[in-house]
C-alpha cells in the first residue's frame, strides 16, 4: 500500500547498522564445578534428585520437576549411547565446513541427560543410534574448563 | 469463549522487501484489518499487542517501535516475546477480563533487514554447553529428525512429501511467497545441510505482516457479518535444555492441546476438526505436530501423508495454505499466517483452495530451533 510507490530499485535506500553485543556469560555454581572437575580431574559430574529419581546431566542446582534445590554431586561415567546424531555442513554463519561435522546427542550413562558433542575416530557410514561411546580428553595442558576440554566421543 | 476474529489484514510475503519499511509494511496490514472489521483505530481500539523478538528486528526495545503505524499513540500497548499466536491467546484473555471491547493483534517477519540470521540463530542457543562447535544450529534439527525417523520408522521420502505438498498448496495462494511444483528427489537431492535434513526441508525465511483485530462477543455481533469464534487456546515451553529434551517428538505441543481441547469441548480432533494449518519450520515438524495434535496415530502421520491423506483434496487437509514451506517462513509471524487461513477457509473467502463446508479448524504453532515453545488454537465459525 501507499499513494505512492518507488518503482525505480536503482533509488533504494538503505542503512546499514550493526548491534555490537559482547556479553560474559557466568556458567554458574553448577557450571563452575562440573567445567573443573572435567579440566582437573577427566570427570563428569551431575547431580540428583531422589524425590524424583532424575540424575541431571549437565548439573544443575535445582530439579525442575519437584522444584527443590539439588545439593549434592556425584560422578557418573563419560560415557553414553547415541540418542541422536547428524552430519553437519554448515558453520554458525551459514558457510560451507571444509569438513563436515558429526555432532550426536550422547546420552551419559547413569544420568537422565547427556551432552552434545563430536564423535570421532568413526566413518560416517558406521553411524548408529544406540551405539555406545566413551569421551576422549584433551591434553591436560591444553584443557581450559570447557565443554572442548572432551576432544570428541569416540566408539567405545 | 466469548471472544471472535472480527478483521484480518495483511501484506503478501516476499522473498524480500526493499522498497518498504517494516513500519510502513505494518501500517499496510494495520489499514486492511480495521477495515475489514468495520473499525476506526483511533476510536474503537482499547488495547494493541505486538509479537516481536528485538534480535529479528535489529533494535533494542523493539517494542517502542510499534505504537504509531498501528494507531496505537497513547493507547494500551504491549509486546509479547513469543509467536503471534501467544499475542492472539493474550489479546482473547483481556478482553475475557471485561477491560476492553475491541482489540488489536500483530506479527510480522522482516527477515531481510537481517544480514546475519545465522548469527543471531547461534545466539539463541545456551552460550555455556551449546556454542562450543562453529556449526549452523540447523543441527538442531538434524538431531530431532534423525531421532524421530528412527523411533517412528518413517522414511526420508515421507518427509519430502511434506514439502511437495506445501510448495504446490502455496501455487494457490496469492499470499505465498515459495509456491512450487517440486518432486520428493528435488527435495531429497538438494544441498544437504544436516543429515538427514536437507535445504528443501527447511522453510525459507520471507517478510510479511499481519494485523487481526479480536472483539468481544456482543461487540464481534455488531460488527461483524462473519465473526470467526475463538473456541480453544492453549500453550506450553519444554525446558530450555538440549540435554533433557525428547528428541523424537513435539512434547511442548502436549499440554497446548490439552487446554485448547478442553476449552473446546474437543473430544475427537480427527473427525471434529475440518482441517488443520500447523507448524511445518521443517518437513518432519509437521508430521510429530500432526501426531502430538492427535490428528493420527503416533508414528503414522509419514505414511498418511505420502498416500496423500493431508493434501488439499485428501481426507484430512494440512497446510492448505502452503504453511512455512510453501508460504514463507515469517518468524513470529507465522503463526497469525495459520490463522489467517483459517479465517479465510471459515468465512468461505479461501476461492480455489476453498475447503468445502469448513466449520471447525485448528491452528498450531512452534518458534523453531532451538525452542521448545509453542501454542494451539481452535477456531470454529459457529459460537
Amino acid at each position: 500500500m501507499s499513494f505512492d510507490k518507488i518503482r525505480d530499485p536503482r533509488k533504494i535506500r538503505h542503512q546499514i547498522g550493526d548491534m555490537e553485543c559482547d556479553y560474559i556469560y557466568t556458567a554458574g555454581v553448577a557450571g563452575e564445578r562440573f567445567y573443573i572437575a572435567l579440566r582437573d580431574e577427566e570427570k563428569l559430574l551431575a547431580t540428583r534428585c531422589e524425590k524424583c529419581n532424575i540424575t541431571f546431566m549437565p548439573p544443575r542446582l535445582y530439579c525442575d520437576n519437584c522444584f527443590t534445590e539439588l545439593a549434592s554431586f556425584m560422578e557418573v561415567p563419560s560415557k553414553g549411547v547415541i540418542e541422536s546424531y547428524t552430519i553437519t555442513y554448515f558453520d554458525r554463519d551459514g558457510q560451507a565446513l571444509p569438513e563436515p561435522e558429526i555432532l550426536a546427542f550422547v546420552k551419559i550413562d547413569k544420568t537422565d541427560g547427556g551432552l552434545i558433542h563430536r564423535i570421532g575416530e568413526i566413518k560416517p557410514e558406521s553411524l548408529k543410534i544406540g551405539s555406545k561411546v566413551t569421551a576422549v580428553f584433551e591434553a591436560k595442558k591444553e584443557r581450559k574448563g570447557a565443554l572442548t576440554d572432551i576432544k570428541y566421543f569416540k566408539p567405545a | 469463549m466469548t471472544v471472535a476474529i472480527i478483521g484480518i489484514g495483511c501484506t503478501s510475503f516476499n522473498s524480500v522487501t526493499a522498497e518498504v519499511s517494516f513500519k510502513e509494511q505494518m501500517f499496510e496490514a494495520a489499514v486492511k484489518a480495521y477495515a475489514d472489521a468495520g473499525v476506526n483505530a483511533r476510536e474503537d481500539i482499547g488495547s494493541f499487542l505486538t509479537a516481536a523478538e528485538d534480535y529479528w528486528e535489529g533494535y533494542s526495545i523493539f517494542d517502542e517501535f510499534v505504537p504509531d503505524q498501528l494507531g496505537a499513540v497513547l493507547r494500551s500497548v504491549c509486546t509479547i516475546g513469543g509467536d503471534g499466536l501467544l499475542a492472539l491467546a493474550n489479546g482473547t484473555m483481556q478482553i475475557e477480563t471485561g477491560l476492553f471491547d475491541v482489540v488489536a493483534i500483530e506479527a510480522h517477519s522482516k527477515a531481510s533487514d537481517m544480514l546475519t540470521f545465522d548469527g543471531i540463530l547461534t545466539h539463541a542457543l545456551d552460550p555455556v554447553y551449546n556454542r562450543a562447535f562453529n556449526v549452523h544450529p540447523y543441527f538442531i534439527a538434524g538431531l530431532e529428525m534423525q531421532r524421530y525417523l528412527h523411533e517412528t520408522k518413517t522414511t526420508r521420502e515421507q518427509c519430502a512429501a511434506v514439502v511437495v505438498k506445501n510448495k504446490r498448496n502455496a501455487m494457490d495462494n496469492p499470499l505465498a511467497a515459495f509456491p512450487a511444483d517440486m518432486t520428493v528427489d528435488e527435495v531429497i537431492n538438494s544441498t544437504m545441510v544436516s543429515h538427514p535434513l536437507t535445504q528443501r526441508d527447511i522453510s525459507p525465511l520471507a517478510d510479511g505482516m499481519i494485523v487481526i483485530v479480536l472483539a468481544s462477543e456482543k461487540k464481534a455481533k455488531e460488527l461483524s457479518d462473519h465473526p470467526i469464534w475463538i473456541k480453544g487456546l492453549g500453550w506450553c515451553s519444554d525446558t530450555p535444555w538440549l540435554e533433557a529434551r525428547d528428541w523424537g517428538a513435539a512434547g511442548y505441543t502436549n499440554l497446548a492441546r490439552d487446554r485448547a481441547y478442553k476449552r473446546a469441548d474437543i473430544k475427537n480432533p480427527r473427525k471434529e476438526f475440518d482441517f488443520a494449518e500447523v507448524d511445518d519450520y521443517f518437513s518432519y515438524k509437521e508430521l510429530q505436530h500432526l501426531e502430538a495434535l492427535q490428528l493420527c496415530e503416533p508414528g503414522k502421520a509419514g505414511k498418511l501423508a505420502e498416500a496423500g491423506e493431508f493434501n488439499r483434496d485428501g481426507a484430512f487437509p494440512v497446510n492448505v495454505s502452503g504453511g512455512r514451506l510453501g508460504a514463507g517462513n515469517l518468524l513470529e509471524g507465522s503463526a497469525l499466517q495459520s490463522v489467517l487461513e483459517c479465517v479465510y477457509q471459515l468465512r468461505g473467502h479461501a476461492g480455489k483452495r476453498q475447503i468445502k463446508n469448513a466449520k471447525t479448524a485448528l491452528a498450531q504453532s512452534w518458534r523453531g530451533v532451538p525452542t521448545a515453545s509453542g501454542c494451539v488454537a481452535v477456531l470454529s465459525n459457529e459460537n
